[in-house]
């Protein structure tokens, strides 16, 4: 038998290495966190009025951690909120105008310019909570939708309380058409919406339609009217200067800046100064710091200014100097709350972008770009963004994945996301075909697909997909179908303590004690996930109903392909492609429960019905033989089971076969499932009760598309290959939706996968991971998260956090700093490795 | 030994195997071996049959097991439950009665079918990193027929096929796997007569021979095309200078165009609750791992022995040192 080993390596944490003095200064300077002089907080800005409103909670809705500081967060932003003059037709306007108006004024004029020493790049404040510009009686508006007995508030917290999950239109994940200003300018934009609104008929001037161009063609000077505040401010700077390099640096900056981003970018510089400006102003539109607003294809629409400056004598690493500064003015995304500590909302925003991947007929697009990007990331790392996620397929060059492979062994995992690109592409073209927009996703334009946040298929500049905004709890299905449609346990108010009176909350399928077949118990299960599902719709559409009304984007619509066209704001579904998307949690959890039950009540008739509720209802308290059983003896997903595996697929087909049937009423987005899961299945295994599957209440549920902790007994390949046939595997001809290849998931679903480093100790085994990953590229999912840790390593982090603050972990394709996840976070990615036996 | 060709017993599938040959693999583990080696790190494997073992961190102390068994040759002692193995008929109620797999089975019975359908499922992994799949064992030729039914449906699907022996079998049991071996990896582990039958029970000359045999057959047929030798390096037996140096003069006066590489497999001793599981006692419990120093003087030793030096290789691992201790030389 061969040698199993379980010897700890002793490898070293990631070092930063080849920075510049100036790079190396910034990122230092950016480490010492709170102890800056300066920094990107949020600064709150007001209309004036007492009923003014700062903060969008519903953007916030998805993060149950914040449900509790809602009101509290509300009332500080508005007490610390500054006034600005307004003008004086402010009040005259719509509130799309006013709002392009407000931001733009507050960017502008009252935000301080700065340019931190050496820094490439200009734009640094734009952390920022502005008014909602509200009149009185749309903040009544707002109040009631929100916060009445029917309300978004009062529903969603009913429906993350009761288990289901949560949901709530959500700011961010998307890719704006960075290419366009980069190739046009934010000119070409300004006067597209010019013509346009001046093509309006004089009535539509005065409508709906007319006030949103109108407010876009105010936000699209905004980045012009701040670089020229910038260009000022370098310029000044320059004067002062003493050394003559860096006098230089500054003029030219000034230069460039006089000029982008509103023409069109000549070089390199250029255009990474225009992406800085025109990406940040997007975090200021939505009140919230890059919430997966996503870069998309930078190796791509970067590569012919990088080429033109190349050309022109840059030096290549002078290029990843600015590159650099790029990075460090990403990651001050994160100072939005950097006084609150490091908790929760901000341990992920996600600016990801896509390196690599597969061009028209299956051609690579890897170019030096993509190498120089990757050097980048591997001497700045550990920082956390932009997030990288790199797409391979089958055409990928050994060079890339020797790279790939490389910085995954020199790194505590890889510091990047894997996406595959022809798993992805199959369902991007099954999203196509099911809601009939070939024109806009076909087999020539698919391989331009990116993902936003972490791994979320998207397009790009024409596509927001609502990728984070509905988060269910498939797992909740399988608790009605055990009551007949009441919760299992009560509810029970954390401030109060008292219980809430069990109701029938979901349909009545009947009493489970006399279903006589696991068909009758499935046929339970199936009203019961169409139930849940239609409740998220609905409740869903309580925010986003509300977003359409009163929390227009101006500046972002300009950014997306649709919206100047159909004169609607992006936030009414103004995309060319509007999605929203349904996130199962909970599935392997599920999917394991459906095959317990199967199991214990009619394979092995192990126990009766009424036995295993009452055991759930117990928490498995005096049932240890029967949990035993469930955990141990039932089979499981994730093992390559075939059986396991069908009920795996039987159960995904059901709920996204339901999830295609809705679209929101007020922006008529259609759903499309999605497996995220991003830390609800940490949070929400402690509201959930007992599992069939042998979990506690309080035990972690299963993580996006992974197998249950622990189950995955057979190795990575095994898992994989669950994984990807409960995608929906290949065609056995070229009759897949790309190739052979199925994906009933367009959005997506994260894999994580945890290895020893013993499986890329020396070139060989690097030649055999490599192998693994072309394997994937087969076999596997959509996205793939892979751990490389040492447990010793993290053991020590949880006893002296302050020396391993750049110590990254990712969980569930986000990354974050392992110091700053919870215990019990902390102690799952301990236990994960400590049992990988490779 | 049973002549039931059409059932194998069958100790462990491991996929994504890296240490078994070529890229990614599934290995085989066959029941039943002809060797009683003193270090054996699979002490499991050696019976030919199927047998039953309690897993201590598995057990909910239930007392199923005990309630259940018809024999009674189970018992709850103070280390936990105690299988009276002179009793026990592996019947297997308590592995079936057992909630939680602390009672576990140590070796299947799988179909032919059954196991191909298995093995296969990592084919996509095989085709991309040049692997595929490894007979392993206990002794993969004690169970000639299957195995080579087995080899031969792997190849007619066109999957690269491994056979690891350890050279103690007739000569007819390998021509019946052989020609369905697409490499052989071939245990030769100990050179001197005397110590081969000190350490593994078994004689040393058909070992020999067999390795002969292997590498003339590879001469006159079109598989297996590739030869590996492997030597376990033990502490206080096979690791020592003149048994590598030995084992070298032999592949280079026998075998010398032959075997593309000779690995040294580092001792390592994580089999000890292997042996406690059984009941048995293993002399190299307290035996710590080979410094990295000894291991490197072996492998050098090895290289210098007349083979082409390039097809040494060594893999496993090393003892943990502190680095920057004074070095502390031991005898080992």
């Amino acid at each position: 038998m061969s040698t199993s080993l379980a010897e700890k390596i002793d490898f070293k944490m990631k070092e930063p290495k080849n920075l510049s003095p100036r790079v190396q200064w910034l990122r230092d300077y950016y480490f010492q966190g709170v102890k800056r002089a300066w920094n990107n907080e949020f600064t709150s800005w007001s209309t004036g009025t007492p009923w003014d409103l700062q903060y969008q909670e519903m953007t916030y809705y998805i993060v149950p951690e914040v449900y509790m500081l809602i009101d509290t967060l509300n009332g500080s932003y508005h007490q610390a909120a500054k006034n600005i003059k307004l003008h004086e037709d402010f009040w005259i306007w719509s509130l799309v105008e006013r709002r392009a108006w407000f931001i733009k004024e507050v960017m502008v004029n009252y935000v301080p310019q700065e340019i931190l020493p050496g820094d490439l790049l200009a734009g640094s404040r734009f952390n920022i909570i502005a008014s909602m510009c509200f009149t009185k009686k749309e903040r009544e508006e707002y109040d009631r939708r929100t916060k009445g007995k029917n309300g978004a508030r009062t529903k969603v917290f009913w429906f993350h309380n009761h288990g289901y999950g949560n949901t709530g239109a959500t700011s961010g994940h998307l890719i704006p058409g960075y290419d366009r200003v980069l190739t046009y300018g934010w000119k070409a934009i300004y006067e597209d919406l010019q013509s346009r609104y001046l093509d309006l008929p004089n009535d539509e001037k005065k409508s709906k339609k007319g006030a949103q161009l109108r407010a876009m063609i105010t936000a699209s000077t905004m980045a012009k009217e701040l670089a020229d505040k910038y260009a000022k401010l370098c310029r000044q700077i320059a004067d002062q200067e003493k050394n003559t390099q860096r006098k230089q640096e500054l003029l030219q900056m000034a230069k460039n800046l006089s000029r982008i981003p509103w023409e069109p970018a000549r070089n390199f510089w250029e255009a990474v100064q225009s992406l800085w400006l025109t990406h940040m102003l997007v975090m200021s539109d939505e009140n919230y710091p890059g919430p997966g607003v996503s870069f998309g294809r930078i190796d791509q629409y970067l590569l012919p200014f990088w080429s033109q400056s190349e050309s022109e004598g840059m030096d290549r690493e002078f290029a990843k100097e600015i590159l650099k500064c790029f990075w460090v003015h990403c990651n001050t995304a994160y100072d939005a709350m950097i006084k609150n500590g490091h908790q929760g909302i901000t341990a992920g925003f996600g600016q990801l972008i896509t390196l690599s991947g597969m061009g028209k007929d299956g051609k690579d697009l890897t170019n030096d770009l993509t190498y120089m990007i990757l050097e980048v990331i591997d001497e700045m790392t550990p920082i956390l963004e932009p997030k990288p996620n790199v797409r391979l397929h089958r055409n990928s060059p050994d060079k890339l994945l020797d790279t790939v492979v490389d910085m995954i062994s020199s790194s505590q995992g890889a510091p990047f996301l894997l996406n595959f690109d022809e798993r992805s592409m199959a369902g991007m073209l099954l999203e196509s075909r099911t809601s009939h927009i070939p024109h806009l996703i076909n087999d020539t334009n698919v391989h331009d697909y990116a993902p936003v946040g972490c791994l979320e298929n998207t397009m790009q500049g024409n596509d927001r997909s609502g990728t984070v905004d509905n988060n269910l709890n498939l797992l909740k299905a399988v608790e009605l179908a055990l009551t007949g449609g009441k919760d299992l346990i009560p509810f029970i108010d954390p401030m109060t303590g008292k219980a809430e009176k069990i109701k029938q909350d979901g349909p009545a399928t009947g009493n489970a004690e006399h279903f006589k077949t696991f068909d009758e118990f499935w046929e339970a299960y199936e009203t019961q996930t169409k139930y849940i599902i239609k409740k998220c719709v609905d409740i869903y559409e309580l925010s986003e109903s509300v977003r359409a009304e009163l929390f227009p984007t101006p500046y972002l619509s300009c950014l997306v392909k649709g919206c100047a066209e159909k004169r609607l704001d992006v936030t009414q579904g103004g995309a060319e492609i509007s999605f929203t998307t349904l996130e199962a949690v909970t599935f392997a959890t599920t999917v394991d429960s459906l095959l317990a039950i199967n199991y214990l009540v009619f394979d092995k008739k192990a126990c009766t019905m009424s036995a295993l509720v009452q055991a759930l209802k117990d928490n498995w308290k005096g049932h240890e033989m029967l949990q035993a059983m469930a955990k141990s003896k039932a089979p499981k997903y994730g093992r390559d089971d075939d059986k396991a595996d069908a009920m795996a697929k039987k159960a995904m087909d059901l709920w996204c076969t339901e999830t295609w049937k809705h679209k929101t009423r007020s922006t008529k987005r259609q759903f499309r499932p999605g497996m995220l899961s991003w830390n609800y299945w940490a949070g929400d295994g402690y509201i959930m009760a007992a599992s069939a599957d042998g979990r506690m209440k309080g035990q972690f549920l299963s993580n996006a598309i992974c197998p249950s902790n622990g189950a995955d007994i057979h190795g990575p390949t095994s898992n994989a290959n669950s994984v990807g046939k409960a995608l929906g595997g290949k065609s056995k001809d070229e009759k897949g939706d790309w190739q052979e290849y199925f994906n009933c998931l367009p959005n997506g679903a994260s894999h994580t996968m945890t290895f020893n480093p013993s499986i890329i100790k020396d070139p060989e085994h690097k030649e055999k991971f490599k192998a693994f990953l072309k394997g994937y590229c087969e076999n596997g999912g959509t996205a793939l998260q892979i751990n490389m840790l040492d447990p010793s390593i993290l053991r020590d982090a949880q006893k002296k956090p302050q020396d391993y603050r750049h110590l990254l972990v990712r969980i569930t394709g986000y990354n974050a700093y392992f110091t700053t996840i919870g215990k019990e976070l902390q102690n799952e990615v301990i236990e994960r490795l400590s049992h990988s036996k490779f | 030994m049973t002549k039931d060709t059409k059932q194998a017993t069958i100790l462990e599938i491991q996929r994504m195997s890296t240490e078994d040959g070529p890229g990614i693999r599934t290995t085989v583990f066959f029941k039943g071996c002809p060797l009683k080696c003193s270090w054996c790190h699979n002490p499991e494997s050696i019976s030919p049959y199927p047998q039953i073992q309690w897993i201590e961190s598995k057990c909910i102390g239930c007392s199923t097991c005990i309630k259940t068994c018809p024999e009674k040759a189970l018992l709850l002692n103070g280390t936990g439950i105690h299988i009276d193995r002179s009793i026990c008929n592996t019947c297997g109620a308590c592995v079936d009665a057992c909630p939680s797999t602390a009672m576990e089975w140590i070796g299947l019975k799988w179909t032919l079918d059954d196991l191909v359908n298995e093995v296969i499922k990592d084919r996509a992994y095989f085709e991309k990193s040049g692997g595929g799949i490894t007979l392993s064992g206990g002794e993969p030729t004690m169970q000639a027929d299957f195995a080579g039914q087995l080899l031969q449906r792997l190849r007619g699907l066109g999957i690269h096929t491994a056979l690891d022996t350890c050279g103690v079998c007739s000569k007819n049991s390998l021509e019946k796997l052989l020609p369905y071996s697409s490499m052989v990896l071939f245990d030769l582990k100990e050179i001197d007569p005397d110590n081969h039958i000190t350490f593994t029970g078994s004689k040393l000359d058909p070992v020999l021979e067999n390795l002969i045999f292997t590498a003339q057959f590879m001469k006159s047929h079109i598989y297996p095309q590739t030869l590996w030798i492997r030597t376990p390096l033990i502490p206080d037996a096979t690791a020592r200078k003149e048994n590598i140096r030995g084992i070298g003069q032999f592949i280079s006066s026998h075998l010398r165009s032959t075997v593309a590489r000779w690995e040294l497999c580092a001792f390592n001793n994580l089999c000890k609750d292997k042996y406690i599981r059984l009941g048995l006692h293993w002399p190299f419990k307290d035996k710590e791992l080979l410094q990295k120093s000894v291991i490197d003087e072996l492998t050098e030793v090895a290289r210098r022995s007349g083979v082409n030096p390039d097809i040494v290789h060594w893999s496993g691992v090393a003892r943990l040192e502190p680095p920057d201790v004074n070095k502390v030389s031991k005898a080992s």
